[in-house]
């Protein structure tokens, strides 16, 4: 039998894929100009993605170097593993950088890599399978793509992908930004199979009706050169393959148990002389070759292959595998390999080898999920290990599965890791154990068991001799208790951990339990609590220890938010932002982010409120806090503005508030709730909404609380003394002093409050400047109240309904982008209006792109000419 | 994806101005199809004789439509979300506003 004859069949032939050429054309265009852009390539299995990819990347051999990485199709991907492909090229910086460094490191490398003169193309296959770092890598490199010569183009099945899928969270995170395209490719028409079947003799139309026009499946099936058209991709591929001599076919089945490529020398030793025969299978059109690896065309001929493959001689295979890779000394890049194929061959020794290594690195590059994966994999393998050793892989996966948003899993496995020291007799690591656990569970809200296991490490460590695990379980009962306001207890506790803590040689366990310390003292003298803080923080940079420097940025914030002092907050919440993103901390990120989402609410900027409460939503952490506070912000953002769909983002905070029974959850979602029902009209429900937190508040004496719950309660009509005494504005509207917690807004720069505060003094001139806030401020439900009220007192004239910003100048700028365009025509940069305006310097740039679009300006000079043209800021 | 009524009302003075707001709000659309598809509008003769619309759109948030609106300079007065569709009739093939 002869193989294809015209070498021309070996490229596949491409059909109906002009416009999607030609959009990736486009972007390489732009890209070449400094404007980078992000392309997503999207089709079905066999859609087409690769053929595509490919031959727009012959075309720019010679105009731009192109760099193109796989994600493995591998249970548990090697983490990094595309970068990795890519990485010999870019640099010995960034190879380096692929041991161990966060995602933020590895980013930078590569795009630093990436800045040259001639443009860079980017390609990163079968994203649907990338590992957690790979898409943290990826998302960071898009966003400071903008001004390189970068084309970054990224292919992925969409039918891979659930709601929860990591990449779903990456695209909606890449798709708010102005550089990403998207090209997808439908399964080919009748036209197009009939045209790709012409000189086959194969029936077009039957060719169409069984592969649905899926690409690679009629290609599969003209190049099996059989007439008769077999029934199943798999089918037509083994069909192909069947043509292929009898070694040929041994040197496929042995290729197709390695993802996504495989080293020439690798397939050597597994099936012994290979040149013919790769010759023969990159002739066959079944394999491609490059950088001296061999892989197959398509991944669906792959499995296919490895499906046919009998069970013994895949066992057989996986065992050649491990053997030639560990004879390779690959270091950290092959563990992921040979876990793999020490796993498939049941090679139990080598799994308890490989698996807990590979999750190290995995681990060390931030790939969590990975981690906890080869966790697992040996946990699978563990029966008949030391106790302790067991113990210790229930730890190490409970970790990454905590990092990974696996809470659940996270304390099941230190559950189980309490268990082996509990049958070891080792009680002071039992008590560690559980301390942990306490935290661990604290995170997705279970605080109730929460504060039960931590005062149980308690009581089992205080009866033995005093040590380290004592303090570590005084400081995690401290924080439980802290987190439900018992300070009583909290106070207790910390002191006791400090008491310990100053006996011990252990400056780590010192420094964390100062830094509980200072929290402590937050709740009752502010200046006292920061000085302590500063000392814990200076301690922890010393240490390395990140995630309390985290912390401390965290602790700085809520202070001078809880102390009214959102100019102190800023600052510090900015700073922590880009910490937390350099050292890789999604955790406190998310507080943080939380955190100025109320900001933002709280200054009536209800986009950028959504905004940021959703980059908090879409992406799961541990803790289900910033979530909650998230939820609150978005539901109240929507209820201002008039929009639907609040009550389903009020249902899930309340639920995620509800299990922890802790009042600073459930406090602000009892406001959300409070306002939203009070904006539709439905006073009973904001009664009944704030009835237990307000309950709570009381009892843990919770000034600030109180006054907030009981100023929302007065406005839903209810009528009851001031649970407490308090300063601050709330307490002045509840004493009835409206005029003067107006002003005091309005020093805070929270408008939104500001008017409802003028709107309880009552007289027709408050109740029309408050109107007149609230309609400029985009809040048009509250308005319709306020206009309710002035009717009521017989006002005339009052000014109809809502008029949306947006209609008050010609050129339809809202008023945000008309107080920064009075500061373009200053001449201020981008950077010094976000100091101005206290946005992020991407905000800014968004806004200044809109006005420059609205006016139809090419430069801020043209915008600066046109906005005098249209006397826009003639009332600015 | 959730489908929305949008009421933009008065919010251009004449028909043209509405045609080039048709323009730019179908590239926005192209731009984010993951985020916002653009249904089918009706064109409404205000009584000061400006223009305004009933948009149907599909969209994955309220704010993704607000977003949608401000970068194609669109006015929304508001958003209510569509609980169900009754179709009695096609529409009417062309309606001239």
């Amino acid at each position: 039998m002869s193989l294809l004859e015209d070498p021309r069949e070996l490229v596949p032939q491409l059909v109906e894929r002009e416009h999607a050429l030609n959009e990736l054309d486009a972007a390489f265009e732009q890209a070449s100009a400094g404007q980078g852009r992000v392309v997503l390539v999207t089709a079905e299995a066999g859609g087409g993605k690769t053929a595509l990819i490919e031959r727009f990347c012959a075309t720019r051999v010679g105009s731009a170097r192109v760099l193109r990485g796989a994600c493995d199709a591998l249970f548990t991907p090697r983490p990094l593993g595309p970068i990795q492909d890519v990485a010999l090229e870019v640099g010995p910086v960034l190879t380096d950088l692929l041991r161990e460094a966060t995602p933020y490191q590895v980013a930078g490398a590569l795009f630093e890599g990436m800045q040259r003169r001639q443009p860079t193309v980017l390609v990163i296959e079968d994203v649907h399978w990338a590992d957690k770092a790979t898409l943290d890598v990826l998302t960071l490199l898009a966003r400071r793509i903008a001004t390189a010569r970068v084309l970054i183009v990224l292919s992925y099945r969409e039918e891979a992908l659930e709601a929860a899928h990591p990449l779903r969270v990456m695209l909606g995170e890449l798709s708010s930004g102005l550089a990403v395209a998207r090209v997808r490719l439908e399964p080919l028409t009748a036209d197009g199979v009939a045209q790709l079947a012409d000189p086959s003799g194969v029936d077009p139309d039957g060719l169409h009706r069984v592969t649905g026009g899926n690409p690679f499946f009629v290609t599969e099936v003209l190049a099996s050169g059989e007439q008769e058209i077999p029934p199943t991709i798999r089918d037509a591929v083994l069909a192909r393959a069947a043509r292929l001599t009898p070694a040929g076919r041994r040197l496929l089945e042995a290729v197709s148990i390695m993802t996504p490529h495989a080293e020439l020398w690798l397939v050597e030793a597994l099936s012994g002389e290979i040149d013919a025969r790769v010759d023969e299978c990159i002739a066959a059109g079944m394999l491609v070759s490059e950088n001296g690896t061999v892989a197959f065309r398509h991944e669906l001929a792959r499995r296919a292959l490895e499906e046919s493959v009998t069970t013994a001689r895949r066992l057989s295979l996986h065992r050649r595998a491990l053997a030639a890779l560990a004879s390779q000394r690959l270091g950290e890049h092959g563990l992921a390999r040979m876990a793999h194929h020490a796993d498939a061959a049941g090679d139990r020794a080598a799994v308890l080898t490989y698996a807990p290594a590979a999750g190290a690195h995995a681990s060390a590059v931030s790939a969590h999920r990975e981690a906890a994966d080869q966790y697992a994999r040996a946990l699978r393998y563990s029966e008949g290990l030391p106790l302790s050793d067991v113990a210790k892989l229930h730890e190490l996966r409970s970790d990454e599965c905590y990092l990974s948003d696996q809470a659940d899993e996270a304390i099941d496995a230190l559950r189980a890791a309490v268990e082996c020291y509990r049958e070891l007799g080792d009680s002071f690591k039992e008590g560690e154990t559980l301390a942990g656990l306490a935290s661990t569970l604290w995170c997705p809200g279970r605080g109730e068991e929460a504060r039960r296991t931590a005062r149980q490490a308690v009581d089992l460590l205080e009866q033995l001799p005093p040590g380290r695990e004592l303090a570590l379980a005084h400081l995690s009962l401290s924080f439980v208790l802290a987190c439900a306001l018992d300070d009583e207890g909290a106070w207790r506790s910390a002191r006791r951990a400090l008491e310990l803590a100053e006996r011990l040689d252990d400056p780590d366990i010192y420094c964390k339990v100062l830094y509980r310390v200072g929290r402590q003292e937050l709740r009752k003298d502010s200046d006292r609590g920061l000085a302590t803080i500063e000392r814990a923080l200076a301690l922890a940079q010393g240490r390395g220890l990140e995630h309390l420097v985290a912390d401390a940025y965290l602790a700085r914030v809520e202070a001078a938010i809880s102390a009214h002092r959102p100019d102190a907050a800023r600052p510090a919440l900015e700073e922590g932002l880009a910490y937390c993103q350099e050292k890789g901390n999604e955790l406190i990120e998310h507080y943080l982010l939380a955190d100025r989402a109320l900001l933002e609410l709280d200054e009536g900027r209800w986009s950028d409120a959504a905004e940021t409460a959703t980059r908090v939503i879409r992406r799961r952490v541990a803790s289900t806090y910033p979530r909650t506070i998230a939820l609150s912000v978005l539901a109240r953002v929507r209820a201002r503005r008039g929009d639907p769909d609040v009550l389903p983002l009020l249902a899930e905070a309340r639920a995620l508030a509800e299990s922890t029974g802790e009042l600073p959850r459930l406090a602000p979602v009892a406001v959300a709730e409070a306002e939203a029902a009070w904006l539709r009209g439905d006073p009973e429900s904001a009664r009944e909404a704030t009835a237990d937190a307000l309950t709570l508040a009381v009892s843990a004496g919770a000034g600030d609380e109180i006054a907030c719950l009981q100023v929302w309660r007065k406005r839903a009509g209810v009528e009851e003394p001031p649970e407490a005494l308090a300063a601050g504005p709330y307490a002045l509207e509840l004493d009835g002093e409206a005029a003067a917690a107006t002003t005091m807004w309005a020093d805070l720069g929270r408008p939104y409050e500001a008017a409802l505060a003028l709107a309880d003094i009552g007289s027709e001139a408050a109740l029309r400047e408050a109107l007149e806030t609230l309609t400029e401020l985009g809040a048009p439900a509250a308005a319709a109240i306020v206009s309710r009220q002035l009717r009521a007192i017989g006002a005339r004239d009052i000014p109809r309904g809502p008029r949306p910003a947006t209609r008050q100048n010609s050129a339809g700028l809202t008023v945000r982008e008309v107080e920064i365009l009075a500061l373009v025509v200053e001449g201020l940069r981008n950077r010094e209006i976000a100091q101005r305006l206290f946005l992020s310097p991407r905000t800014v740039e968004k806004h200044v792109s809109a006005i420059l679009r609205k006016l139809g300006a090419r430069s801020r000079g043209e915008a600066v000419a046109e906005a005098a043209r249209l006397a826009l800021l003639q009332d600015a | 994806m959730e489908t929305y009524v949008i009421l933009r009302r008065n919010g251009w003075p004449t028909a043209e101005d509405l045609e080039e707001a048709s323009v730019r709000s179908a590239a926005e659309g192209d731009r984010t199809p993951d985020d916002v598809a653009w249904i089918r509008s009706y064109v409404l003769e205000e009584r000061d004789g400006s223009v305004g619309t009933v948009c149907v759109y599909q969209a994955s948030s309220p704010e993704a439509i607000r977003r949608h609106a401000s970068a194609a300079s669109l006015p929304v007065d508001e958003i209510v979300k569509v609980a169900g569709t009754v179709i009695v009739r096609p529409d009417p093939a062309e309606v001239t506003a």
